[in-house]
C-alpha cells in the first residue's frame, strides 16, 4: 500500500514536470496595436498571465485535454476557444475587438451640448450651470455657449437667428409650455425652474432628433433627478426673501417639498432701479416631488409646481409726455409632470408620461384688462427596443392640446390646438467609429387641419480616440403663435431646414468644438397681429409667405489643463441671417440677431477660502431696432453690448451646517449697455430701452441641514 | 472491499484538501505581492490574477474582492481622470460579483464605501454630493454588519483628513475616529491568512502625522 502511494505521487511529480503545455501569442486590437495589461487564462485553471506591454504573453499549464482560452479586458468584448492542452507548444495571435457600450463608442452630437454627471466626457458638468453667471439661471448659463444670442430685453433663448418661441424646453420628455415667469416689456424674468431639480441638460442648437418637435431652431432637453442620495433639508436666506425645503428618502421613494416667498421691494431700496416700480415683484411658490423606484429598473416620477406673483409699474407714455402709463400684473403657473419608465423583457424600454401646465397672466394696463389663459396637456409614450446587436430602435407618439385664451377688455379670443405626432428612429452603430441616428416624424395640427412629414438624421465618425466629425440635417416644423390663428386658419406649418457639420475635440481636459450650419425657413406666418413698435407700417394680409435663412459658425473652447486651478471656456459665435415674417414689409435682419457675440466664462476654486469664484465676460455687437424715421426698415443699429460680471460661492459650516454663501454682481465695468430704442408714434420722441439697474447684484446663503461632512 | 472503500474515500479527501491548499496558497501569494506593488500596470497584473482565480472557483468572494481592491488602488496612483474612471468600472464590476457570493458581508460593503470615494476624488466639486453619500452609506452599512471591522473608520478618517476644515473635515476632525479604528485595529484578529487584513499601519502614520502636526 505504502509502495502504491510513493509510486502515485512519484507520477504526479513526474507528469508535472514533464507534461506541461507552452502558451505564448500576441494579443492586439483590430488595428493591430498592441494591447498590454490584457488577462489570458485558462478557464477554470489558475493558469494564466497578463500580456506585457508589447502585448506578448507566455505562459505554461499543467492540464491536459480539451480546454477554453479566455482573454478578458476592460473595455472589450471577452474572448474564448478551444485549446487541446497536449504538451506541444502554442502560439496564438488574437485580435480583440472593442465593446461598442463601452466608453469609447462614438456618440452622436451634431448641433447639441451636454451638461450630465456621467462618467463620460462631457461639455459641461450640473454644477457649471449652478455657477456660471450672475444669476444661477439656467438660460443665462446656456447663453455662454454659442449659438445664442444676448437679448436683455426680452426672456427665451434666441437661437442662431431664431426667435424665442422657435425655442422649446422640455422637462422628462415633456413639452413645457412657458418655462417662464411671467414680464413685462422690456424687463425679462428668468427661468421657473431650479436647476437644481436637474441631472442633466441636452441643449440642441439644431439637427436633434425625431423624438422632438414643434420647435424650429432648437430644445432644451432637462432630465430631472432620481432617487435622491439621502434626506435633507435645506433653509435659503436673502435680502429677496426665504425659501426652505425638505426631502426625506424611504428605501426606494422619496419625496420632496420646496417652498419660498420673494420680494424685490427691499432690494430695489439698495438698489437703484430705472423702471418707475409702483410695486415691487412679490411672489410666492411651492412645488412637490416624488419619486418611486418600482423596480430595478423602473421608476416613477411626479412633480408638481405652483407660482403666484404680482408686480406694478409707470412706462413713460412717449406720445404725451411727462404722461405715464399704468402697468400692473398678476401671474399664476400651476405645472405637473408625472412619468414613469421601466424596462421590460431584457430590451425593451418603455417611457410613458403626461403632463400639466396652466398658466395664466393679467395684465391691467390704464384700467385696460389684457389676459392672457393656457391650459396645457401632453401626453407621449416611447419605446427604445434593441433590434440588432448594433442599432436601437425609438418608436413613440405624442398629444398635446392647448386651450389659449387671450382677451382684451370685453373681447376674448380662444384657440383650441390639438396637435398628434408619431415618431420612428434608428440608431444605427455601423462601426465602433461611425455611427448613425435616422428618424421620420409626421405631425398633425387639428387647427391648420394639416399633417407634415419630417426626416431627420445625424451622423458622427470618430477621427481618434478624443475627435470625431458630426453631419446633421433635418426638417423641422412648428405650427404658428395662436396670435396668428385668432385672425385666419389659412396657414401652413412654418418650417426650417438645417444643415450641420461639426469637428469636435473632447479630451479630459481640454474641448473644442467648430460647428457651421446653414438654416433655411419657408412658410413663415405673416399678417399684422400687433403693429407695436412697428407703427405705420403697410397692413400686410395673413399668409404663409414668410421665408429668411441663417448661417454661421460657432465655435467653443474649453480648458482646465493650462493655468493650474482655472477652468475656463471660450464662445464665440457668427450669425448671418435675415427673415420676412410677422409685419416685416422686407427681407431684412431681426432685433434679435447680431453678427458677433463673444464670451468667456472662468472658474476658480480658492482653497485658503474655499471660494469658487467665477468672472463672466460678454462682448455682442449691436442688434438692429425699428426707428419710424428710418426710410430704411430696421435699418438703425443698436451700440455693441458688454457686460462683465463676477459670482462667488463661499463654502463655509454655520452652526455645524454645510453652508454656501453665494454673491454676485453684473457689469462690474460700469458699461452703459442700451438694447435699443421706443419710438412715439410719430418718431419725434424716443427712450432707450435700458437694463433695469445699471448694475445688479445678488447676495444669499444657503444652508443644509444636518449636512456637516459632505467629504 | 470496505478497505478499498477506505482508501478511494480517503484518495477523495486528500484531493480536496489538496484543492483547498492550492486556492489558499495561490492566494496567499498574491495577497502578499500587493504590498510590492509601485506603478499601476503591477496592480493590475495583479488583477488580473486575483480573476483567473475567481473564475476559476466560482464560490468564493475573496478573489473577486481582492480584484477589486487591488484595481481601486491603481485608481489611486494612475494620473489620468479617464483611466482611473475606468478602473473604477472594472472594481465596480468585481466588488458586485463578490457582495452576490457573499451578501451582507462588512469587508464587502467597506470596499464598495473605498469605491465611492475613489470615484469622488476623480471630480470632487461635481461629484461629492453623489459620492460622498454614498461613500457613508456604506461604510454606515459595514459598520452595522459588523462592529469590530477597524477598516471603515479609517476609510472615513482617512477621507476627513483630506476634507478642508470648512467642510467640516481635517487631521482634528479625523482623529477621533482614527483612534477608535486603531483601537479596533488592535483586537482585530484575522480570520486566515488570506482574510482582509489591511490598513493598520497606515491607520498609525495618519495618526502619527496628525500627532506630531501639533
Amino acid at each position: 500500500m505504502k509502495l502504491l502511494f510513493t509510486l502515485s505521487f512519484a507520477f504526479l511529480l513526474y507528469s508535472s514536470i514533464f507534461s506541461q503545455t507552452k502558451i505564448t501569442g500576441k494579443i492586439t486590437d483590430e488595428a493591430n496595436q498592441p494591447l498590454p495589461g490584457a488577462n489570458i487564462y485558462i478557464k477554470n485553471t489558475y493558469d494564466g498571465v497578463s500580456s506585457e506591454a508589447d502585448g506578448s504573453f507566455s505562459f505554461t499549464t499543467d492540464e491536459e485535454g480539451e480546454f477554453v482560452l479566455v482573454v478578458s479586458f476592460v473595455g472589450y468584448q471577452s474572448y474564448s476557444e478551444y485549446l487541446t492542452l497536449d504538451k506541444k507548444e502554442k502560439y496564438l495571435e488574437i485580435k480583440l475587438k472593442e465593446e461598442s457600450t463601452e466608453l469609447g463608442a462614438v456618440v452622436i452630437s451634431a448641433g447639441s451640448f451636454e451638461a450630465s454627471d456621467e462618467n463620460k466626457a462631457v461639455i459641461l458638468k450640473p454644477l457649471d450651470i449652478l455657477t456660471t453667471g450672475a444669476d444661477a439661471d439656467i438660460y443665462s448659463t446656456l447663453e455662454t455657449l454659442p449659438g445664442t444670442q444676448q437679448i436683455g430685453e426680452t426672456d427665451g433663448l434666441f437661437v442662431r437667428g431664431g426667435s424665442a418661441s422657435e425655442t422649446k424646453t422640455l422637462i422628462d420628455e415633456m413639452t413645457v409650455q412657458n418655462p417662464f415667469y411671467g414680464s413685462v416689456p422690456d424687463i425679462p424674468s428668468r427661468g421657473r425652474f431650479s436647476p437644481m431639480l436637474f441631472k442633466g441638460t441636452v441643449f440642441s442648437t439644431g439637427g436633434y432628433s425625431a423624438q422632438y418637435g414643434q420647435a424650429l431652431s432648437s430644445v432644451l432637453v432637462l432630465k430631472t433627478q432620481d432617487l435622491p442620495d439621502k434626506t435633507r433639508s435645506a433653509i435659503n436666506i436673502m435680502p429677496l426673501g426665504l425659501g426652505g425645503s425638505h426631502t426625506q428618502l424611504w428605501e426606494k421613494s422619496s419625496f420632496a417639498f420646496e417652498g419660498g416667498y420673494y420680494n424685490l421691494a427691499p432690494y430695489f431700496e439698495i438698489q437703484k432701479q430705472r423702471p418707475d416700480w409702483d410695486k415691487a415683484p412679490e411672489s410666492f411658490e411651492g412645488s412637490a416631488n416624488f419619486r418611486f423606484k418600482t423596480s430595478k429598473t423602473g421608476m416613477l416620477k411626479a412633480f408638481t409646481s405652483f407660482s403666484t406673483g404680482a408686480l406694478s409699474l409707470y412706462f413713460p407714455n412717449l406720445d404725451s409726455l411727462p404722461k405715464k402709463d399704468f402697468y400692473h400684473q398678476k401671474s399664476t403657473n400651476f405645472f405637473i409632470n408625472t412619468n414613469y419608465r421601466d424596462i421590460f423583457w431584457d430590451d425593451w424600454t418603455l417611457f410613458a408620461g403626461y403632463s400639466l401646465g396652466v398658466d395664466n397672466i393679467d395684465n391691467e394696463i390704464n384700467n385696460n384688462l389684457a389676459n392672457t389663459d393656457d391650459l396645457f396637456h401632453t401626453g407621449k409614450v416611447t419605446i427604445t427596443k434593441n433590434v440588432l446587436s448594433n442599432t436601437f430602435l425609438t418608436f413613440g407618439g405624442e398629444f398635446q392640446n392647448l386651450d389659449h385664451t387671450n382677451s382684451f377688455n370685453d373681447l376674448e379670443g380662444n384657440i383650441n390646438e390639438t396637435y398628434l405626432a408619431g415618431y420612428l428612429e434608428a440608431d444605427v452603430f455601423f462601426t465602433n467609429d461611425f455611427a448613425g441616428r435616422i428618424g421620420v416624424r409626421t405631425e398633425h395640427s387639428n387647427q391648420l387641419d394639416k399633417t407634415n412629414f419630417a426626416p431627420r438624421m445625424s451622423f458622427a465618425y470618430r477621427l481618434g480616440v478624443y475627435d470625431q466629425l458630426n453631419f446633421a440635417y433635418g426638417k423641422f416644423y412648428q405650427t404658428p403663435d395662436p396670435d396668428f390663428l385668432f385672425f385666419s386658419k389659412n396657414f401652413e406649418f412654418e418650417n426650417a431646414d438645417h444643415y450641420i457639420f461639426n469637428y469636435q475635440y473632447i479630451g479630459t481636459d481640454r474641448t473644442f468644438r467648430i460647428e457651421a450650419y446653414y438654416k433655411n425657413y419657408n412658410n413663415l406666418a405673416k399678417g399684422s397681429v400687433m403693429t407695436y413698435p412697428y407703427f405705420n407700417l403697410p397692413d400686410v394680409p395673413f399668409g404663409s409667405n414668410g421665408k429668411g435663412y441663417a448661417k454661421g459658425i460657432d465655435i467653443f473652447w474649453r480648458d482646465k489643463e493650462t493655468f493650474e486651478y482655472i477652468d475656463y471656456w471660450i464662445s464665440y459665435s457668427y450669425l448671418d441671417t435675415k427673415r420676412e415674417f410677422k409685419n416685416y414689409p422686407t427681407l431684412t435682419s431681426p432685433p434679435f440677431s447680431t453678427p458677433h457675440t463673444f464670451s468667456i466664462v472662468a472658474k476658480r476654486w480658492i482653497q485658503p477660502i474655499t471660494t469658487l469664484v467665477g468672472l463672466t465676460y460678454t462682448f455682442a455687437t449691436g442688434r438692429p431696432y425699428f426707428n419710424p424715421n428710418n426710410q430704411e426698415f430696421l435699418g438703425d443699429r443698436s451700440k455693441n453690448f458688454q457686460n462683465l460680471s463676477l459670482n462667488a460661492s463661499y463654502i463655509t459650516n454655520v452652526l455645524g451646517n454645510f453652508t454656501v454663501i453665494f454673491f454676485s454682481i453684473d457689469n462690474i465695468l460700469g458699461y452703459h449697455n442700451v438694447y435699443g430704442y421706443n419710438y412715439s408714434t410719430d418718431g419725434t420722441v424716443s427712450a432707450p430701452i435700458l437694463p433695469a439697474a445699471h448694475r445688479s447684484f445678488f447676495i444669499g446663503m444657503f444652508i443644509s441641514l444636518g449636512e456637516t461632512n459632505p467629504y | 472491499m470496505r478497505k478499498s472503500l477506505s482508501v478511494i474515500l480517503s484518495l477523495m479527501f486528500l484531493t480536496v484538501a489538496i484543492a483547498d491548499d492550492k486556492y489558499e496558497k495561490e492566494m496567499k501569494k498574491n495577497v502578499d505581492k500587493i504590498s510590492e506593488c509601485k506603478i499601476a500596470n503591477d496592480y493590475l497584473k495583479l488583477a488580473n490574477n486575483f480573476e483567473r482565480i475567481a473564475v476559476a472557483e466560482k464560490d468564493k468572494w475573496l478573489p473577486y474582492y481582492y480584484g477589486s481592491f487591488v484595481t481601486v488602488l491603481a485608481s489611486y496612483i494612475d494620473s489620468s481622470n479617464s483611466r482611473k474612471d475606468i478602473y473604477l468600472d472594472k472594481a465596480d464590476k468585481f466588488i458586485n460579483a463578490a457582495d452576490s457570493l457573499s451578501p451582507d458581508n462588512s469587508e464587502i460593503f467597506t470596499l464598495k464605501g473605498m469605491i465611492s470615494q475613489a470615484r469622488m476624488q476623480v471630480d470632487p466639486m461635481n461629484r461629492w454630493q453623489k459620492y460622498g453619500a454614498d461613500a457613508n452609506n456604506n461604510f454606515a452599512k459595514a459598520m452595522q454588519i459588523d462592529t469590530l471591522n477597524p477598516r471603515p473608520e479609517y476609510l472615513i478618517g482617512v477621507g476627513l483628513f483630506y476634507t478642508p476644515p470648512q467642510f467640516g473635515g481635517g487631521p482634528t476632525a479625523a482623529k477621533p475616529i482614527l483612534e477608535k479604528s486603531f483601537a479596533k485595529f488592535e483586537k482585530f484578529v484575522p480570520e486566515n491568512d488570506i482574510a482582509p487584513n489591511w490598513g493598520k499601519d497606515q491607520v498609525a502614520d495618519y495618526l502619527k502625522q496628525i500627532n506630531e502636526g501639533k
